[in-house]
């Protein structure tokens, strides 16, 4: 399989900037599902990425938002084993 | 008072007389001790033949002339160019010292790759100028795009503001699919410039040992795809062959830029020393 060119990349990548805009929508707005809400947006960036490169986003998408969740409400600590 | 009388006088006057009295003197009335007295006491005749002390001005002889500011200025002078010159190399031979013991940190080495025409193309072809090494693949989802749009934006601010010539490469970590046709295309659309090598097995792994770069062939799916895990590393090579510094993706377009720069200047004073 070729890679992609530099247009395809950009689609590609647009695609996916698109179903991560409904997401982000979707969350703020406190839906329960929102993925299912981006379902369409979803088939396109699946359609113009590779498979690899889909999972690689989803990889991606969910560390920006684990990054954000810590910065922003904080984490908590592993309890400390007493010694 | 009788003859003798004139010189006891003229004894008396120069022990007792102040002023200008010695004409009282009684003499013999005689024409000869008369010239005699005048030739004596007449000064104009005297100094008729001598010629007056000449009442100069009191020169000041001090001790700054002209002439001993100019001795102490190239005599100054002289001394401050030595001292710079000592001073130039002193920081030269300690820079070396510096440059011999971070050496051997051993990062880089020589290789041998292919271009996109399959011509081979050795390390040693790049000696005489400097060089940014990336290290990707070409099914690279987002990093790779990324890190060579960077580079190839430094290269050419390099060239445009200081016309200093540095050589982008990009060498695969993927030889099975990157051939070099395919390294050839993708390569050709972020710069002309830039130059993309790959290799066999072999090779590759020779030249990623070399520059310390980890690989990692991800899990194949369905359709035979992989993302190839690597480091995300620009590598500065220069004139001599010799890794320099590196990069990594926290370094934005502009402190690269300004690295690069400051690593040519201080080769080059190295290389090649003058008074400035």
């Amino acid at each position: 399989m070729p890679h992609l060119n530099k247009e395809e990349r950009s689609i590609c990548w647009k695609s996916r900037d698109d179903y991560w805009k409904c997401l982000d929508k979707a969350e703020a707005s406190k839906q329960l599902d929102p993925e299912k809400a981006c379902q369409d947006l979803y088939q396109v960036f699946a359609s113009k990425c590779p498979g690899q490169w889909v999972k690689h986003f989803e990889r991606k998408r969910k560390f920006e938002v684990f990054k954000k969740r810590i910065v922003e409400e904080g984490f908590e600590p592993i309890p400390e084993e007493k010694k | 008072m009788g003859r003798f009388g004139m010189c006891g006088r003229l004894i008396f006057d120069s022990l007792f007389s102040q002023t200008a009295n010695r004409g009282c003197i009684i003499v013999p009335h005689n024409a000869k001790t008369q010239i005699r007295l005048n030739r004596l006491f007449n000064t104009t005749s005297l100094n008729r033949n001598v010629e007056p002390p000449k009442m100069n001005k009191p020169k000041a002889k001090g001790i700054i002339t002209w002439k001993t500011l100019g001795i102490t200025t190239v005599v100054g002078g002289g001394l401050l160019a030595f001292m710079l010159y000592v001073k130039r190399e002193k920081e030269l031979a300690i820079a070396r010292e510096r440059k011999r013991a971070l050496g051997k940190i051993s990062i880089g080495g020589k290789f041998k790759l292919k271009d996109c025409k399959g011509r081979i193309r050795s390390s040693d072809d790049f000696l005489g100028q400097w060089c940014l090494i990336y290290f990707g693949f070409t099914h690279c989802p987002d990093i790779c795009p990324d890190e060579i749009e960077k580079m190839v934006e430094i290269v050419n601010k390099l060239d445009k503001d200081n016309k200093l010539k540095v050589q982008p490469i990009f060498i695969s970590v993927d030889p099975e699919r990157d051939t070099p046709e395919v390294v050839g295309k993708y390569t050709a659309e972020f710069s002309p410039r830039l130059l993309g090598l790959t290799g066999n097995r072999v090779e590759i792994d020779e030249v990623c040992k070399a520059y310390r770069v980890y690989s990692s062939a991800g899990p194949r799916d369905q359709e035979n795809d992989y993302i190839v895990d690597h480091t995300i590393i620009m590598y500065l090579v220069n004139p001599d062959g010799e890794f320099v510094d590196y990069f990594g993706q926290n370094r934005n377009v502009e402190e690269i830029f300004n690295s690069v720069k400051i690593h040519a200047t201080k080769y080059d004073r190295m290389n090649n020393p003058g008074w400035f």
